[in-house]
């Protein structure tokens, strides 16, 4: 299976990189592992005639508790000790992606910003123009949700779950200026557009608030195989508790959906209270009413959302017990 | 489509060689082992990076070379399947591999030898979770994984104490001879005609 032909550009700064993608605009892509991008491509998903390759770019690979370079790879966070030592739901959520070869050359930039994934998207180009194709790769419908309106291919980033749980900012460049954007809200509800990115910005990497640490945050996986595998589900949490009240309780809910949602409407209401055994099986219930699973993965949507509950309650009390 | 780029000069270490090549720049490190060099105990399976076969060594790291640009490991050290054996003898990890069983068919064997003896250097003491975790992306669809398992074992014991090499207790050599001559030799329609024609090295 050969790779469709582009011109490759391998800049040595952020700067260049961004001009670069800048003078191709719609019609370049990044490339940092190559772990995502380039099984689409060979599938011809998608495929642009321009891609920036990030391997060379210096500036990306800064590593510590409080910031982390978008080409730092996934065997890099699983391998930090001190992340290990003060953040260890990175390196643990980092252990579960994918497989081990995949994560040495797979990278947090490329997890945050992978492709969503669908039954009807990823698949051959062959398999594609056997029947209809849908609206993410050369049709103008969803066979999800049938409609013209919407993508509803789900987004199997397990890193975005656990740092939308962290309260992790994104740290993106374009041409004009850089900025930082609460990662939660660079997602969108849209399979194809996928990020609130503005055309050509580069994300650099993430920062993670100083007080992280102190919380206490987990993350659990569902997968078909547990070698290696996109999340079926992903649930994230984030939690405080001082004297015996929660000060701070995140919920994210992964992989159901086009992008992670955090579901702060439900626990507002137990910030400030104990995390009983009530509240816990009253979060679990609430989630399980919120999760929106659509048929497109390996297992059936009503499976994955009635997992949610016993991950959120298996996850809230060892979260409270640790 | 895109202008097309022209290909352009790169300089490769493959096992220790160094190798001036002139490359598409969208050519894969699997496609230049394979189809420039003619390493081809570098496996092409899935080429999606689900399988294994592909795997090779950068630096000492195991990568999947089916999902590798070869313009990304200019100037780095890569090391391939053919890199493993030293003259006759062979590695520890292609040893234990043999006399345990832990190669059937054999096409998934490279990769599997390629990540474990990567692993090795970083775990050389490894627990049964460990070696399951570390091989859990190469497939095998013969051995059932527990010669493997086996293979990966001895391999570590024999590299702790010192990676003293010992010969193979049946020689196989004999049994690989030269390829039949293509009957047809136009490689326009035989495939093995056009094979011998790609690869004149693939004889026993």
């Amino acid at each position: 299976m050969n790779l469709p032909p582009f011109v490759l550009h391998q800049p040595l700064t952020i700067d260049e990189a961004v001009a670069t993608f800048a003078q191709h605009p719609g019609e370049a892509d990044w490339l940092a592992g190559g772990t995502d991008l380039l099984p689409n491509y060979k599938w011809r998903l998608n495929a642009k005639p321009h891609v920036i390759s990030l391997h060379r770019v210096e500036g990306l690979r800064d590593l510590t508790p409080t910031h982390i370079g978008a080409m730092v790879t996934l065997r890099e966070l699983e391998g930090s000790a001190e992340l290990q030592a003060r953040l260890p739901v990175i390196p643990a959520t980092a252990r579960q992606v994918a497989s081990v070869l995949l994560r040495a050359s797979g990278t947090l930039g490329g997890n945050l910003m992978l492709e969503n994934r669908c039954f009807y998207f990823n698949q051959s180009e062959h398999w594609r123009r056997s029947w209809e194709p849908c609206m993410k790769a050369e049709g103008d419908r969803c066979h999800v949700v049938p409609q013209q309106e919407l993508c509803y291919a789900t987004f199997s980033s397990d890193m975005a779950g656990t740092l939308c749980a962290l309260d992790a900012t994104a740290q993106l460049l374009g041409p004009q200026a850089g900025r930082e954007v609460p990662l939660q809200e660079l997602y969108l509800f849209d399979g194809i557009r996928r990020h609130a990115r503005t055309p050509g910005e580069l994300l650099i990497g993430v920062r993670l608030p100083e007080c992280a640490p102190t919380w206490r945050t987990g993350y659990r996986k569902l997968r078909l195989r547990g070698s290696w595998d996109f999340p079926e589900l992903g649930v994230a949490i984030s939690i405080q508790i001082v004297d015996g009240a929660l000060s701070r309780l995140r919920i994210v809910l992964n992989a159901l959906e086009q992008a992670p949602r955090s579901l702060d409407s439900v626990t507002k209401p137990y910030v400030g209270g104990p995390l009983s055994d009530q509240a816990i099986e009253e979060l679990a219930a609430a989630s399980f009413e919120r999760a929106r699973p659509y048929r497109n993965t390996s297992f059936p949507p009503h499976y994955r959302r009635k997992m949610v509950p016993v991950f959120v309650r298996d996850l809230l009390r060892h979260l409270r017990d640790s | 489509m895109p202008q097309s780029q022209p290909s352009f000069p790169l300089r490769l270490n493959i096992n220790g060689d160094e190798h001036a090549l002139l490359i598409r720049p969208y050519a894969t490190l699997l496609d230049v082992l394979r189809d420039q060099l003619h390493l081809t105990g570098t496996k092409r399976g899935c080429d999606l990076g689900t399988c294994g076969c592909c795997t090779v060594q950068v630096e000492g790291v195991a990568v999947l070379s089916c999902l590798t640009l070869a313009a990304q490991v200019a100037g780095r050290q890569v090391t391939t399947i053919e890199g493993m054996a030293n003259g006759d003898g062979l590695h520890p990890v292609q040893e234990a591999f043999a006399s345990c069983g832990g190669s059937q068919c054999g096409f998934c064997t490279p990769g599997f030898i390629m990540a474990v003896s990567a692993f090795l250097e970083s775990c050389p003491d490894p627990t049964d979770e460990q070696v399951h975790e570390a091989l859990g992306g190469n497939l095998c669809r013969c051995t059932g994984y527990i010669k493997i398992y086996e293979a990966v074992h001895q391999a570590a014991k024999v590299l702790r104490e010192g990676g003293v090499r010992q010969p193979l207790d049946v020689d196989h050599r004999h049994l690989i001879g030269e390829l039949p001559p293509a009957t047809r030799t136009d490689p326009r329609t035989h495939d093995l005609a056009r094979l011998q024609q790609l690869h004149p090295e693939g004889k026993g």
